[in-house]
């Protein structure tokens, strides 16, 4: 992955985010800026101290870090900035570039799918002056604007100009998995630009948010654009994020004449072949690979899946990004030549979040007998470096595959603790687990479930893995027996730790 | 010039032999040609005997009538563009010369051959010659001359070597090598270790002697003949420089391979099939019932139509004796000869194909015989070519479409590295091939690649899916796909794929057309399927 976003750390970790301070009104191209004003101290720099989830000895609070970056007054005592800024924090501070002070500062809401959160100040009262900053919309391509706040290279407001370079669909590295709106932007963006605002003749027109490493790309700076802001406000208005909806299809573009026929379309470029429809999404039950969609919304889907939104050529997820959980999408589709309509409720795809970076989570797990049990996920494959290629096939093929309909949380004997009583089997750490003791494991809370059923062999707990010759046998009285001298000796407190609901 | 070129291949091989763990099939891609080098000045070569000054007697030189210079020129297919040959490269090595003017080789030496020759070390007279007998897996091959009117003469002069199998464990050998102008060059060696590995492919574990000592490089470096008392000992697998050590094709494996190739027609070595797990792990022992002083491994896979599989061996039997030689927790018996060994080398090494075997299973609580003879998993019947020499890779390129029958050869043509998307899929199928066998599948069919032409529009990214299905009838293996192409329904080609986008249709008159533009257009594609 290209990308890196734009927050800075104390670096006691790699890949930490950066923030900077600094908040402003719009200034028209070329005006001086008057800081003695204090208008733009409602750009603000946000100081985050966080703890990164440590997937490795997930019993541990994890590695002390922190970071840097922007964010910007949007209404009384709400400040708007990065998720990435705010990620696993334990403390935030504020500070203007005029106010001396620190501010602490808590999270109101987080939405890592879109990379925005709002913060406030414990104390809102030393910003009840300043003046919010107010929103524009889609700025068009090669026009001026400027990117506000607190980057690398000093401890002051920083302003930097550029002009619109392009608008595009663009993968979120926050995640990794999301995409959404974007826009490319030639001024510089730097790390602790992260949560800055970008403005155009004085309204904001993005979100500072990612850029590519010098070495890749230069002048290549992306933000986040006001229909994506404005679609997570209206999300958060309700008091809780409820998540970007997703119509989980897959299409593939019409361009061959053979295609089209069998697909019995016409010649007037409309209509998209579904390639594969996700079994647990939003039309799972509705529409079958090898359907056309035709319209969405009563708005015509081109053969290359793009749509015509707002006067632009967009992905047609363009219109499905603009609603929320619950909404009602009305599709035209297109079956064995027979045109149908049909009217869905979105919802949220829940199975590819595993495969994404996630936040503000405690890792969850549980120990055996020295044996580490813990969810598969991204994180979690990372921190673990894995190489079991059964482990390695059923994240990259998790989806594509939908090996998530049988196992929605595969569990994976991470590391094995070794001890007198498990130490034929540390070999067999990384592995997937597929059955204890007979019970078919689904997801973590299985395990703890699995270890208490007998198997046909009542005094013995038989774990079956993925892909592995044989079972690994453990005696339940000397299991049960080493449970706790292993959590002392390796210093562990908790045996489990399954989450919160 | 040549003996700048001899020093520049004897580095460049010898380097491959540093490489740990299997060879690739074809370490030697990367040598320089054995043409046309550039002399860039005159260098003695490693080797030459320097007579010390002052000294009166001529150095004498000892020469062997039983070693000759091979020299191979090859070619190795392209996995990836099947119809295209990679370019024409040489090795040399030592060829050792056996009874009836027959010579024996590695089979890495002759694999993809085009061209062989064999050489007199002393004269530099050469002879044309062909493979008689090859086993890539135990790497052995058995070379004869291709000219009946020179083979007299030309090994008027050689002695044929014998086999010798009775080394043991710390017994002493020499490496032979032979220098420019033949002189022999000995270097001893030591025998350390003795087990069980494979060669350079990886489906079948074989005996090994690791020998410690240095091997010089010299300039043919491939089929080193390793010697004891003037007899076959071993041949050079791989040189580990570092660690100083060699490891060795045996003379019990050699001799069971000349055995073999003498009664006219080679059978091969033959395999048991299953695949077992040590049994260590008391808490494990106890749960299968196996008492503390019992022997024996779990039998944890039993391949399909195998000597087991034949025998009634199942899943889960503990595997106790294979003709009446017991069998510990670690897999291993004793061997009167080199000891506690893997119980395979018992039957690759000291059993033949049509063999009797006798296994003794605990399956439970009760002790059961079980009785099958002895067969060759050949590489044609495993699922996934475990290697492919000598012939191209099977293709059928239609329209654009290129269909493939996956092979190791072809995974291993994307290098070592862990590849994410279509190739870690394939390669998982590769590896678990049991859900595809059940499926009645005999090969795995997928579209390696897409070469854009009209009929492919919109197609031209795909790669790696695996193929179901061609208008309608359901692929098993290669030709099924050519068959299936015949029968377009309504003037269209429709190919159901197991992966993403699942269905492309193509129209099959333009297909016919693309057809002819990639013979003869820029594609120069010499045909259009390789079905043999």
């Amino acid at each position: 992955m290209n990308y890196r976003l734009l927050l800075p750390t104390l670096a006691l970790l790699c890949g930490v985010p950066f923030l900077s301070r600094a908040a402003e009104e719009a200034p028209t191209a070329s005006q001086a800026i008057d800081l003695t004003t204090g208008e733009w101290d409602s750009v603000v720099n946000i100081d985050c101290s966080v703890l990164m989830p440590d997937y490795r000895e997930p019993w541990n609070a994890g590695q002390p870090s922190g970071g840097s970056g922007t964010g910007f007054l949007i209404g009384k005592n709400r400040f708007l900035t990065n998720a990435h800024v705010v990620s696993n924090a334990t403390k935030l501070v504020i500070r203007t570039t005029n106010d001396p002070q620190p501010h602490p500062a808590r999270i109101v809401f987080v939405a890592h799918d879109c990379d925005l959160a709002i913060i406030e100040a414990e104390d809102g009262a030393p910003f009840e002056k300043l003046k919010p900053l107010t929103f524009g919309g889609i700025p068009k391509l090669n026009t001026e604007l400027i990117a506000v706040g607190y980057p690398i290279g000093g401890d002051r407001i920083s302003v930097t100009r550029g002009i619109v370079s392009r608008i595009d669909f663009r993968p979120f590295s926050h995640t990794q998995v999301d995409s959404h709106l974007a826009i490319q932007v030639d001024a510089a963006i730097n790390p602790g630009n992260s949560g800055g605002p970008v403005l155009q003749n004085g309204k904001v027109v993005g979100v500072a948010f990612q850029g590519f490493n010098g070495r890749v790309a230069q002048n290549v700076g992306y933000i986040i654009p006001v229909p994506v802001i404005q679609r997570f406000l209206k999300d958060v208005s309700d008091g809780h994020y409820d998540h970007y909806v997703d119509i989980a299809i897959t299409d593939f573009a019409v361009e061959n004449s053979a295609q089209k026929k069998a697909l019995q379309l016409g010649d007037d470029g409309i209509g998209v072949m579904i390639a594969d429809v996700e079994p647990a999404g939003s039309v799972g039950k509705i529409l079958k690979r090898g359907d056309v969609l035709l319209s969405m919304d009563g708005n015509p889907v081109l053969n290359n899946g793009l749509i015509r939104f707002e006067g632009e050529l967009m992905d047609m997820n363009e219109v499905v990004e603009r609603k929320f959980a619950g909404d009602k999408l009305k599709l035209l589709y297109q079956r064995d030549g027979k045109k149908q309509e049909v009217e869905v409720v979105l919802s949220r795809f829940d199975p590819y979040v595993k495969l994404g970076s996630q936040y503000n989570q405690r890792p969850r797990y549980l120990v055996y007998a020295g044996l580490v049990f813990q969810p598969m996920d991204r994180d979690l494959v990372d921190a673990h470096q894995i190489r079991d290629p059964a482990t390695n096939y059923l994240f990259d093929n998790y989806l594509t595959d939908k090996l998530y309909v049988e196992r929605p949380e595969p569990v994976l004997l991470t590391t094995v603790l070794t001890d007198e009583v498990n130490t034929h089997i540390t070999m067999y750490a990384q592995s997937v687990v597929d059955e204890i003791n007979g019970m078919k494991i689904k997801s973590l809370k299985d395990v703890k479930e699995a270890l208490s059923k007998k198997d046909v062999k009542e005094s013995f707990v038989v774990i079956k893995l993925l892909e592995k010759g044989r079972p690994l046998v453990l005696k339940r009285d000397l299991a049960e027996a080493a449970h706790p001298r292993i959590m002392q000796t390796y210093n562990i407190s908790e045996d489990a730790y399954l989450g919160t609901e | 010039m040549k003996l700048f070129v001899s020093t520049l291949l004897f580095l460049a091989s010898l380097s491959s032999l540093h490489a740990q763990g299997p060879l690739r099939p074809n370490p030697d891609r990367r040598l320089p040609p054995a043409q046309g080098q550039p002399p860039t000045g005159i260098r003695k070569p490693i080797g030459t005997i320097v007579r010390p000054q002052g000294m009166d007697a001529p150095q004498p030189i000892i020469n062997t009538s039983s070693l000759l210079k091979v020299n191979v020129t090859f070619q190795a297919h392209n996995m990836q563009i099947p119809w295209q040959k990679e370019g024409a490269s040489g090795r040399r090595g030592l060829g050792v010369v056996l009874p009836d003017n027959r010579v024996l080789v590695t089979a890495q030496m002759v694999s993809d051959a085009t061209y062989i020759e064999l050489e007199l070390p002393e004269s530099g007279q050469k002879m044309p010659a062909k493979v008689q007998a090859v086993d890539y897996e135990a790497n052995l091959a058995v070379l004869a001359p291709n000219s009946a009117t020179k083979e007299m003469a030309f090994f008027s002069g050689l002695k044929g070597m014998e086999v010798d199998t009775s080394a043991r464990i710390g017994d002493a050998l020499s490496v032979w090598q032979t220098g420019r102008v033949g002189e022999l060059i000995v270097t001893p060696m030591r025998i350390s270790k003795v087990m069980t590995q494979s060669y350079v492919v990886d489906n079948a574990a074989f005996l090994v002697y690791e020998a410690t000592g240095i091997i010089r490089t010299e300039a043919n470096s491939f089929t080193l003949p390793v010697v004891k008392g003037g007899k076959l000992a071993a041949l050079l697998l791989r040189y580990d420089s570092k660690n100083q050590v060699a490891t060795l094709v045996p003379a019990p494996i050699i001799d069971h391979f000349l055995k073999d190739v003498a009664d006219g027609k080679y059978d091969g070595f033959p395999s048991l099939g299953v695949e077992f797990q040590i049994t260590l792990d008391e808490q494990f022992r106890e749960y299968l019932d196996i008492k503390v002083d019992q022997p024996g491994v779990y039998i944890s896979t039993v391949m399909k139509g195998g000597s087991a599989d034949k025998a009634g061996v199942k899943k889960g039997d503990i595997l106790i004796a294979i003709n009446g030689s017991t069998i510990d927790s670690r897999g291993d018996y004793q061997d009167q000869q080199f000891g506690a060994v893997s119980v395979s080398h018992i039957v690759r090494g000291r059993s033949f194909v049509g063999d009797d075997v006798e296994m003794k299973v605990v399956r439970e609580g009760k002790e059961i015989v079980l009785k099958s003879q002895l067969t060759r998993k050949q590489p044609d019947d495993y699922l996934v070519r475990p290697y492919l020499f000598d012939k191209g890779p099977k293709y059928v390129l239609s329209g654009g479409m290129l269909f493939q029958e996956l092979t190791r050869p072809y995974l291993n043509s994307f290098g070592g590295e862990q590849q994410g998307g279509p190739i870690l899929r394939l390669q998982r199928i590769a590896s678990t091939p049991d859900e595809f066998e059940k499926d009645g599948r005999k090969k795995i069919i997928f579209l390696s690649a897409i070469l854009p032409t009209p009929s492919t529009q919109g197609y031209e990214r795909m790669s790696g899916q695996v193929v179901e299905e061609v208008n309608g009838k359901k692929i098993t293996q290669l030709a099924d796909v050519a068959a299936a192409l015949k029968e377009p329904k309504d003037g269209l080609h429709i190919v159901k794929l197991r992966e993403f986008p699942f269905v492309l249709h193509l129209d099959a008159l333009k297909v016919e057309k693309d057809n002819l533009q990639l013979m003869n257009g820029m594609f120069r594609v010499s045909g259009l399927s390789r079905l043999e």
